[in-house]
Parts: C-alpha cells; sequence; structure tokens
C-alpha cells in the first residue's frame, strides 16, 4: 500500500500542496482530480520521486520512499507520463529496453532487455510489432509503449499521467480495460485526470484536490459527477448556449477541396462544405482523418492541391478579412515556449496596424494591448515578461485563444481547443467561441471531443479518411445530444 | 535568478583562470609572471587597451551576425567565410576606387563597406536558398561554403585582384585616404571600434524593437507556431540570415579598411569561428555579445603579448584560447546542469 503523508509542497512563496494524505489501495483505481493548478502533476512527481517535498513522507508497504526517481522505479512506483518519454527514432523493443538499462547489458542484448516487456504485451492482448519504430506509431499505440515500460519490472504502483488526453475515443477503452487488468493482478493504479465522466467510468476510488488541498476522498458509488464538479471548482452556472445570430448569409464556401498532407499524399479528397456568418459548423471525427489538414487549408496555411475557397462568393485569398487559428497543439503549433506571453500574444498582434509604426513597434499601445487581453481573458501571471513554458496549460491555452479573440474575426478555425483543459478553463474557452459566433463569426470547429461538438456547434459533418460526411451525434454516442 | 547568473559567471572566470594555469604550467612558464603579461597585454596600456579594443571589433561585428542568425534558428558556422568574402568584395571595389577619380574619404570608404556588406550577404544568401529551396542544412552549407571562401580568396589575390608588382599574393595596400580614420597614429585604435557598439546597439533595435525582429525570434523559437499565425517562416529565415552574413561581411571589411589594409591568404585569422562561441557567451544578445566580444579580445591580446616574451609563442596563444572557449563550454554545462527552478502547477 502506497501512503502520502502529510506531503506539503512550496515553490517559493506558492504553495502548491498543502498537507495532503492519501491512501493508495492495491487491486483499485484511485483517480485523483482536479483543475489545472490544483497540484496534482506536484503530487504524482512527489510521489514518483521526481520531486522531494518541503515536508512530509511516501510511504509504501509502510517503509519511507526515497525521493528519487530511480530508486523510486527499483521500488516499483512508475510513471506513465502524459507527454511520453520516448525516442522516436528507436524501435518499440529499444524503446522497450531503454526502461531496462540493467538487463541491457554491455553487449546491448536488446531482445532480452524488452523481453519482460513484450511478454507484458502479450498478457494484455497487444499485437505490437516490436521491430516497428515508434516514430510511425499512432498517438495510441506510443501511449502502449510508455504504460509497457512500467510493466518490464516489478511494477507495485502504476501512476497514469493525463492517460486520456491524447486519445481518441475507442483508444480511451481500450486503456480502461487495461487499467482494470492491472488492478486484477494487485497492482495499485493511480489515474490523475479532469474529465468527470472518465473518472466516474473507471476509477473505484476518486479523491479531489483545489488549489494544492485535498477537498474529498470517497468510494466513487459515493459520488456523482456535479458533486465532484463543486469539489474541483466550486459552483458553476451551465453553459448557455446563446440564440443564433439572426443574419444567416453564406460566409465560407468551399468546393471540391484536396489536399497533400505532409508526406505528399492526398489527404483531403475532395470536401465541400459551407458554414454561415454567425455559425459553428462541427467536424468530428477520429484523429488523423485530415482534420489538420482540412482546418489549416481553411486558415490559409496549407495551400490546396485543388477546388475552390470563397468567402462572400469571392476567393478566400483575396478577401482582406481576419482569421483567427486556433491549432491543435498549443505548445507546438500554438506557442513559442520559450518566449514571454507578451511576445506570444504578439504574434497575432503583428497583423494590427495600431500596435505598429512601420516597422518599428509602438511600445505603449503594445503594452496597453498587451494588458487588456491578459485582463480581459483572465491569464493568471505575473507579469506580460513570463516566459510561457512557467504556466499552466489553461493559462497558455488562455494566451492562445486570447491572441485570436480580443476582437471578433470573420472566421474562426478551432482544432481541438479544449483538449487538455480543466473544467473550469474548458468552459471558458468555449464560452470565448460561443460569443464570437454570436457577434456573427463563421466558426471551423474541429473536435474529436463528442460532448464539445454537441455542446457548441450548430451542424456537424464528420471527416472519415479526408471526405466529409453527415452524422448526427446521436448515432455516434449510442444516445441523444 | 540573477544573483546565480553571477555566480556561474564568476564560476567560469576562476575556472578559466585555473586552466590558464595549468597551462602555463605545462609549458614550463612561470605562472605568475605570465599572468601579469598577460594582464598587461590586455589592459597594461593605452597601446594594450587600444589592441583589446581593435581585437574586439571583429569578434562583436562577425558574433552579432552569429546572434541574428541563431536566435532566427538559423545556426550560421560560416561567419568566416562571409568574413572574407566580405573582405573580397570591400577589396574589388577598393581596386575599383584606386583605379578611377579620387572621391572624398568617407564616401571611398562607405562604398568599400558597403560592398563588405553585400559580399558577406550575398555568401550567407547563398546557403539561405539551399536550404530554403533544397532543405540543405545550413550548418553545412555554411561550413562548406567557408572552404570555398578562403579558395576563392586565394585565387583572387594571385590573379585579378594581385598587388601591381605582382610579386606577392596578396592585394596592394590601401591609400590612407581609404583606411578607417584613426585618432592617434601611435595606436591601432580606428573608427571601426567605435562604429561596432552601434551595430550591436542598431541589432538590438532590430531583434526587439521592430516586427522584423520579431519574426526572426518567434521562427527560431517556434517555426511551426509561425507558421499556424501564417508568418511565412522561409521569408524570415533567409533575411535572419541574410543580415548575419551582412554582418560578418561588415566585420572583414572594417577588419580591412581598419587594420590590414590589404587581402592576403592570412587575412582572416579565425575571426568568423570565435563569433560563434562570442555570441553564445553573450547570452545571443546583442548587449551581452559586446562584453563578451571585449572579454575575447583581452583574450587575444593578452595572449598575444604572451607570446611575444616566450618562445612557445603562438602555439600557447592558440591554447589559451581553446582554454578560454572550454572555460565557456563549462559555463554553458554548468547553466545546463544546475538544477531548473521548479515550475509549479499554477503560474
Amino acid at each position: 500500500m502506497l501512503v502520502a503523508v502529510h506531503i506539503t509542497k512550496r515553490f517559493g512563496d506558492l504553495i502548491a500542496l498543502d498537507d495532503v494524505s492519501i491512501d493508495f489501495t492495491p487491486g483499485e483505481i484511485h483517480a485523483v482530480l482536479g483543475e489545472n493548478g490544483a497540484g496534482k502533476s506536484t503530487f504524482m512527481n512527489i510521489l514518483a520521486g521526481f520531486l522531494t517535498p518541503s515536508s512530509g513522507k511516501v510511504l509504501l508497504d509502510g517503509s519511507e520512499m526515497p525521493f528519487r526517481p530511480r530508486r523510486s522505479r527499483g521500488r516499483g512506483v512508475e510513471m506513465v507520463h502524459q507527454h511520453f518519454k520516448l525516442v522516436p527514432a528507436f524501435t518499440v523493443a529499444e524503446n522497450l529496453a531503454l526502461a531496462r538499462l540493467d538487463r541491457l547489458g554491455k553487449r546491448l542484448n536488446v531482445a532480452d532487455a524488452s523481453e519482460p516487456a513484450l511478454r507484458a504485451a502479450r498478457g494484455l492482448g497487444w499485437d505490437l510489432d516490436p521491430k516497428a519504430l515508434v516514430r510511425n506509431l499512432s498517438v495510441g499505440a506510443q501511449q502502449r509503449v510508455e504504460i509497457l515500460k512500467c510493466l518490464s519490472g516489478d511494477a507495485k504502483v502504476i501512476i497514469f499521467d493525463e492517460p486520456t488526453a491524447v486519445l481518441a475515443p475507442d483508444e480511451v477503452r481500450e486503456l480502461f480495460r487495461v487499467l482494470r487488468e492491472l488492478t486484477r493482478q494487485e497492482k495499485t493504479v493511480i489515474l490523475i485526470a479532469h474529465k468527470l465522466s472518465e473518472v466516474m467510468a473507471v476509477a473505484d476510488r476518486v479523491t479531489v484536490l483545489r488549489q494544492g488541498e485535498k477537498v474529498a476522498s470517497a468510494r466513487i458509488s459515493e459520488v456523482n459527477e456535479s458533486m465532484l464538479a463543486r469539489w474541483m471548482v466550486g459552483d458553476m452556472p451551465a453553459l448557455r448556449r446563446p440564440d443564433r445570430f439572426a443574419v444567416k448569409a453564406v460566409a465560407l464556401l468551399a468546393k471540391n477541396l484536396k489536399v497533400q498532407g505532409d508526406r505528399d499524399e492526398e489527404i483531403i479528397r475532395g470536401v465541400d462544405l459551407k458554414i454561415n456568418e454567425g455559425e459553428i459548423l462541427g467536424i468530428g471525427g477520429v484523429d488523423g482523418n485530415g482534420q489538420v489538414e482540412l482546418a489549416e487549408t481553411l486558415a490559409l496555411i496549407r495551400p490546396r492541391k485543388s477546388g475552390t475557397l470563397d468567402w462572400k462568393s469571392k476567393g478566400l485569398e483575396s478577401m482582406s478579412i481576419s482569421i483567427s487559428y486556433i491549432p491543435q497543439d498549443r505548445q507546438v503549433d500554438g506557442l513559442a515556449m520559450s518566449l514571454t506571453v507578451r511576445e506570444n500574444l504578439l504574434i497575432s498582434g503583428q497583423r494590427r496596424g495600431e500596435l505598429r509604426l512601420g516597422a518599428f513597434w509602438r511600445s505603449g499601445v503594445v503594452r496597453d494591448w498587451v494588458r487588456a487581453v491578459v485582463e480581459k481573458f483572465d491569464i493568471r501571471i505575473e507579469s506580460p515578461a513570463t516566459v510561457v513554458s512557467n504556466l499552466s496549460g489553461g493559462n497558455q491555452q488562455k494566451v492562445v485563444v486570447g491572441r485570436n479573440l480580443d476582437r471578433r474575426p470573420d472566421l474562426l478555425v478551432a482544432v481541438n481547443p479544449t483538449r487538455g483543459l480543466d473544467v473550469k478553463a474548458t468552459r471558458f474557452v468555449h464560452d470565448q467561441i460561443l460569443k464570437a459566433r454570436q457577434e456573427g463569426a463563421a466558426v471551423a470547429l474541429f473536435s474529436s471531443d463528442l460532448d464539445e461538438l454537441a455542446a457548441l456547434s450548430d451542424r456537424r459533418l464528420f471527416l472519415s479518411r479526408g471526405m466529409l460526411v453527415e452524422g448526427g451525434i446521436a448515432e455516434l454516442v449510442g444516445g441523444s445530444p | 535568478m540573477n544573483r546565480r547568473r553571477m555566480l556561474q559567471a564568476l564560476v567560469t572566470a576562476v575556472g578559466l583562470l585555473i586552466i590558464l594555469i595549468l597551462t602555463l604550467t605545462a609549458f614550463g612558464l612561470p605562472v605568475m609572471d605570465s599572468l601579469k603579461l598577460i594582464y598587461q597585454g590586455a589592459f597594461g596600456d593605452k597601446f594594450a587597451l587600444s589592441r583589446t579594443a581593435v581585437k574586439s571589433t571583429p569578434l562583436l561585428l562577425a558574433g552579432l551576425g552569429m546572434v541574428v542568425a541563431w536566435r532566427g534558428g538559423m545556426y550560421n558556422i560560416g561567419g568566416e567565410g562571409q568574413f572574407i568574402v566580405g573582405g573580397l568584395f570591400g577589396g574589388i571595389v577598393a581596386k575599383l576606387l584606386m583605379a578611377g577619380p579620387s572621391l572624398p574619404p568617407v564616401l571611398g570608404i562607405s562604398f568599400i563597406l558597403v560592398g563588405s556588406v553585400i559580399g558577406g550577404a550575398l555568401w550567407a544568401s547563398l546557403s539561405a536558398v539551399l536550404y530554403i529551396k533544397r532543405g540543405v542544412e545550413v550548418v553545412i552549407s555554411t561550413i562548406l561554403l567557408n572552404f570555398v571562401a578562403i579558395q576563392l580568396l586565394s585565387w583572387a589575390v594571385e590573379g585579378p585582384l594581385q598587388q601591381a608588382k605582382h610579386q606577392l599574393p596578396q592585394t596592394d595596400e590601401l591609400p590612407g585616404s581609404l583606411m578607417l580614420w584613426r585618432p592617434n597614429a601611435q595606436l591601432d585604435f580606428h573608427a571601426g571600434v567605435l562604429l561596432a557598439p552601434l551595430v550591436a546597439i542598431a541589432m538590438y533595435v532590430l531583434l526587439y524593437k521592430t516586427v522584423l525582429g520579431f519574426r526572426i525570434r518567434l521562427v527560431g523559437a517556434n517555426s511551426r507556431a509561425a507558421r499556424a499565425s501564417r508568418v511565412e517562416p522561409r521569408t524570415t529565415q533567409f533575411q535572419a540570415l541574410a543580415i548575419s552574413g551582412a554582418l560578418c561581411g561588415l566585420a572583414g571589411g572594417v577588419e580591412y579598411t581598419g587594420m590590414a589594409g590589404l587581402l592576403g591568404t592570412d587575412f582572416s585569422q579565425g575571426w568568423g569561428f570565435m563569433a560563434i562561441p562570442v555570441a553564445l557567451l553573450g547570452g545571443l544578445h546583442p548587449v551581452g555579445t559586446i562584453f563578451s566580444a571585449l572579454f575575447f579580445g583581452a583574450v587575444f591580446a593578452g595572449s598575444e603579448n604572451l607570446g611575444r616574451f616566450t618562445t612557445s609563442g603562438s602555439t600557447l596563444l592558440y591554447v589559451i584560447q581553446a582554454a578560454a572557449v572550454f572555460a565557456l563550454v563549462g559555463f554553458r554545462a554548468l547553466n545546463a546542469r544546475s538544477p531548473m527552478p521548479a515550475t509549479p502547477e499554477a503560474a
């Protein structure tokens, strides 16, 4: 049994964790729930030995744990990171062998070192090609490799850091099956999460953290989603979807779009779509069916191979309309992580005439504008000179959303704009998108989250292997929207 | 945070001193006397200070070139080639000027320096075009173009640019009117020494106060984010590398009109290469680069002075310069190794 005893962690003046004690029982899936910034990751990093607490201790079967990651692993505490720790240019077997350097030996016996993990894979019914290069694997398959790394030793406790954030719905179901399988082997499974429905579906027990404090701990049978939500964020008003914008002129019209992917394959194979002013067109589907490529084409980032793209019956390129683009991965496409908040806001600011005097920035105007956006979008930072990588995920996304929506765009293209965000931040982004729609923007919302599509979009299409198909939410989720 | 930086700089300086002492001991030199010679060579009198200044100048100009390129994610290793081609273009302009009617000196020198700037920019643009059109790594093309530039210079000074007497593989000397102004004829100190910090300030303004500079830094920090916000990375990358080449070319032109006065096969003494550690030690920041160029300039001047008084001469000079680079590498390793300030989830 893993027991955290009175854990407190301070970073300078900030108290990230305040006297948190939790017991984790073998054979159980114990979810730790909380908003971004609630202290979940700090707590998990302490359990896995990556961070040393300011006070308190962690006991495994009664003996105190060292706060050293390698020694923690040696004692059987493993962690599946949200951002995979894999070497893309290595094969599956080589990545698995890396987790067992002790078995790798001087002669680099990869087969030997990866064997325990591959055996575990067979036990879970996974068919993985050990010779496949990790970079060619889907995200779901990469996560399996990451999980297998943890199973290559004698793991007693496995911590999953937001494992569903990157997965498609069917991959999530498979992950949950594996979590249950692990508990049957009497392992302790700790699941960091912020999606209530997932916690309700899979966990046996849940602990909620809020602002570094433990709010409550309960068996899952004793709670429901709204209780958990209240524990997480306090009371919140329901999402109000305002009535549709009155004018419904066709704004964006795409005909027979064909687009090439990064490997010159034809990834969008003839797409027709139209979006009205003040309308959100939801585009769903499993990731990797051309969502990002289509979104980039609509936002005029990726050139199209053929087809027409018109804005109010004139070529989109020729129109000087404002297009906002919220990319899918804020850390990859959205933000320059080593630059400051101010500079990341200026990414869209460079198109603002009033911020510039010819080639120069008007520093006073820029300062005021940055301050206004930070305030309006409630970006919690010490100063605009804070480097973006120091922000929580929610605040990072607010920077992306803020710079795109501080003024109403004519066309908004967003891809999974709330991925990895907590309830409150998700609600914030949703409100902003609805506000843009209410003010007459044409919105193309790409999302693999069906709940999100159901909640926001006026019409829905689904992208499947580069083609759009009509579909109701109902048949896809097996219930009414 | 800043105190930690200072501490690390101190550790680096002490490390440099220790490496220096070890080197001197290995060469069998009296340590204290040698250190004194190095110090005197760099700071001892006005001659020493002037030497430190003129040695810092090409390092600063070329170092600024590295700052602009590297900030834009274009890892220019071709400062040496761009420096040489800058000198070469300056030499061509000078030859034309000397053949034609005489111009006011300011105008003549300006033409030479503009020629150098264009030469350096063109040379770097070759790499930029290769990268943008063909995906050739900038690191590789800039390194290789260094060798091409060296050969080009050798050919030129034995061919079209060779001195009228056709004896040595070098150009004619520039007339005094085409040399940069020197306030004191006894000293090497020339107008280029004053120009370089002004260029540094201009580069600071470019990078931090203009939209182009912002784009360069954005593309360098994350070219995908730039693309996703419809800033075409390739245009910006081209601009960054061209500006970088222009600065290295200017360094060549200033060295030509300020110090060398003629072009020979040994025109560049590795200034373009040394510019890289100079820029890195300067934190890839224009203002920081002023200080690191001064530091390296002092090391050069000091070790040269030591070389004059010992039989080991220039060998020792290179060892000491290399020791300075090693100390710098150690500094950076120290920076990377020391635990990151833990970032709390909440911001």
